[in-house]
């Protein structure tokens, strides 16, 4: 049996993407269909619209230890449901400032655009986003310090 | 001129008598000279308990909440916050305005009993009565009469109160207080926490927060918080585990902040009820100035303002991209 302490040692973040079914999902898709290179730390929930979830989904899954959270959504104006993205673009705005003002680093949480047609831009926010949270380490959701 | 407490006496029989009102929440002296608690009448017989001075600290509004099936009007007296608390409440159609009678009292200050004691260096059996004197409160102690500046003993959100007078009432006793001389900078106990670092930010709220011990007092006194289950006391799915554990202790008070967003009127009974004296109120005061910041919102202003999470503007900041 090998010494898991030893296997390991790279740290390799967990990340959770709420894809919407209408444009993150479909653009996931494209991003896999067209054969793009992504890493694998993104796990994607399909959700109907990016207005479905809200900041205790954001916040619960942040304590539970994932390392980062996104939102995939429509552009806004393209959303299925007319609005959904625009409510929330305006909650994403309150609690990224929320989880920042309480210690929680802001690119943890991140909301982006994706639309179906956008397989390279799917492809390169997973990157992005594994880049930077890898960067700052593991998610330390109340450590008694 | 101030409202006095024989103003309110007077005025609350004459409701009764002319059967305006058929209960009335108001202030009655507690188990000790600093010590004011809740007071529901009745009729007009027992007017003479009710008190107004600057130790009324509760926000009546949320009994309205208890006595949505009362027969008859309901009349309430209110300070400046809490009818802001009162206009949360009838924009989410929790109660109806016409089934309310507000008396409205401009309010001066509320005094912060710890605050008091320390700055004296008394203790509360010592205290006779406390009275409102423009700029300080004036103490009557066992031995003296002692001037006690505002500004040293005022609770946390009266220092930044920028409603002294209700909103909404339908009648006002004594003059409207445009605003109070000693407010200033409305946000400086949020600014110096941004100031700071995250991991500081951190360290701050981690030992803040891991006091803690779910009581749910804040929630509980809490006018805005009036969901018939919430989301806390739920089993399935089970948002918050009942597990003695800082992380949830985090959990509890973010999906809090969350879930108070844009309506919060900063009357600080959570901080005012909280056994272990967490600083409550510097955690609804951030979402308060985003959402100023963001959408130029303030609540509990205008009944017929919608609130802010609930709509949006195609030209909203757009930061994600």
């Amino acid at each position: 049996m090998p010494n898991i302490k030893e296997v390991q040692t790279e740290f390799k973040p967990k990340i959770l993407a709420f894809c919407c079914n209408w444009c993150a999902y479909a653009g996931a898709d494209l991003a896999g269909v067209s054969r793009f290179q992504m890493p694998t730390n993104v796990r994607v929930i399909r959700v109907m619209c990016s207005g479905r979830v809200p900041p205790e989904l954001v916040i619960r899954a942040l304590a539970n230890g994932l390392d980062g959270v996104m939102i995939l959504g429509c552009h806004p104006g393209d959303c299925h449901y007319s609005e959904g993205n625009y409510l929330t673009r305006r909650r994403a705005h309150i609690l990224k400032r929320l989880l920042s003002y309480i210690g929680i680093e802001p690119e943890r949480f991140q909301l982006r655009w994706v639309s179906a047609a956008e397989g390279a831009k799917f492809s390169a926010v997973v990157n992005e986003a594994t880049e930077k949270i890898t960067a700052l380490g593991p998610n330390k959701w109340g450590d008694k310090k | 001129m101030k409202a006095t407490s024989q103003e309110v006496q007077d005025s609350v029989k004459k409701l009764f008598e002319d059967r305006r009102i058929s209960h009335f929440v108001g202030y009655e002296a507690g188990s000790d000279s600093l010590r004011v608690t809740p007071c529901f009448l009745k009729s007009g017989q027992a007017v003479s308990r009710l008190v107004w001075n600057p130790l009324c600290a509760n926000n009546l509004a949320k009994y309205l909440l208890d006595l949505r099936q009362a027969d008859g009007t309901v009349g309430i007296l209110v300070k400046g916050c809490d009818s802001r608390s009162i206009v949360e409440l009838l924009k989410e159609n929790q109660i109806e305005r016409d089934k309310v009678f507000i008396v409205g009292v401009p309010c001066n200050g509320i005094v912060d009993k710890e605050k008091l004691l320390t700055v004296l260096g008394i203790s509360p059996g010592d205290v006779v009565a406390v009275e409102d004197d423009g700029d300080a409160f004036l103490v009557t102690t066992k031995e003296d009469k002692r001037r006690v500046g505002k500004e040293q003993v005022l609770r946390g959100e009266c220092l930044v109160c920028r409603y002294p007078t209700p909103v909404i009432y339908d009648v006002l006793l004594g003059e409207a207080i445009p605003r109070l001389p000693w407010v200033r900078d409305d946000y400086s106990l949020v600014r110096e926490l941004e100031e700071v670092s995250v991991q500081e930010r951190a360290r701050y709220w981690n030992k803040e927060l891991s006091q803690c011990i779910r009581c749910y007092a804040c929630r509980n006194i809490c006018p805005v918080c009036n969901c018939p289950e919430c989301i806390f006391d739920k089993k399935a799915p089970r948002w918050l585990s009942k597990a003695n554990d800082i992380s949830e202790n985090l959990v509890y008070h973010l999906i809090r902040a969350f879930h108070v967003a844009g309506k919060c009127v900063d009357c600080g009974e959570c901080e005012r009820a909280c056994p272990m004296g967490i600083p409550l109120r510097r955690l609804n005061k951030k979402v308060e100035k985003d959402i100023l910041e963001l959408f130029g919102y303030t609540a509990g202003i205008d009944v017929k303002q919608q609130p802010p999470l609930t709509k949006y503007q195609v030209g909203d900041l757009d930061e994600f991209l």
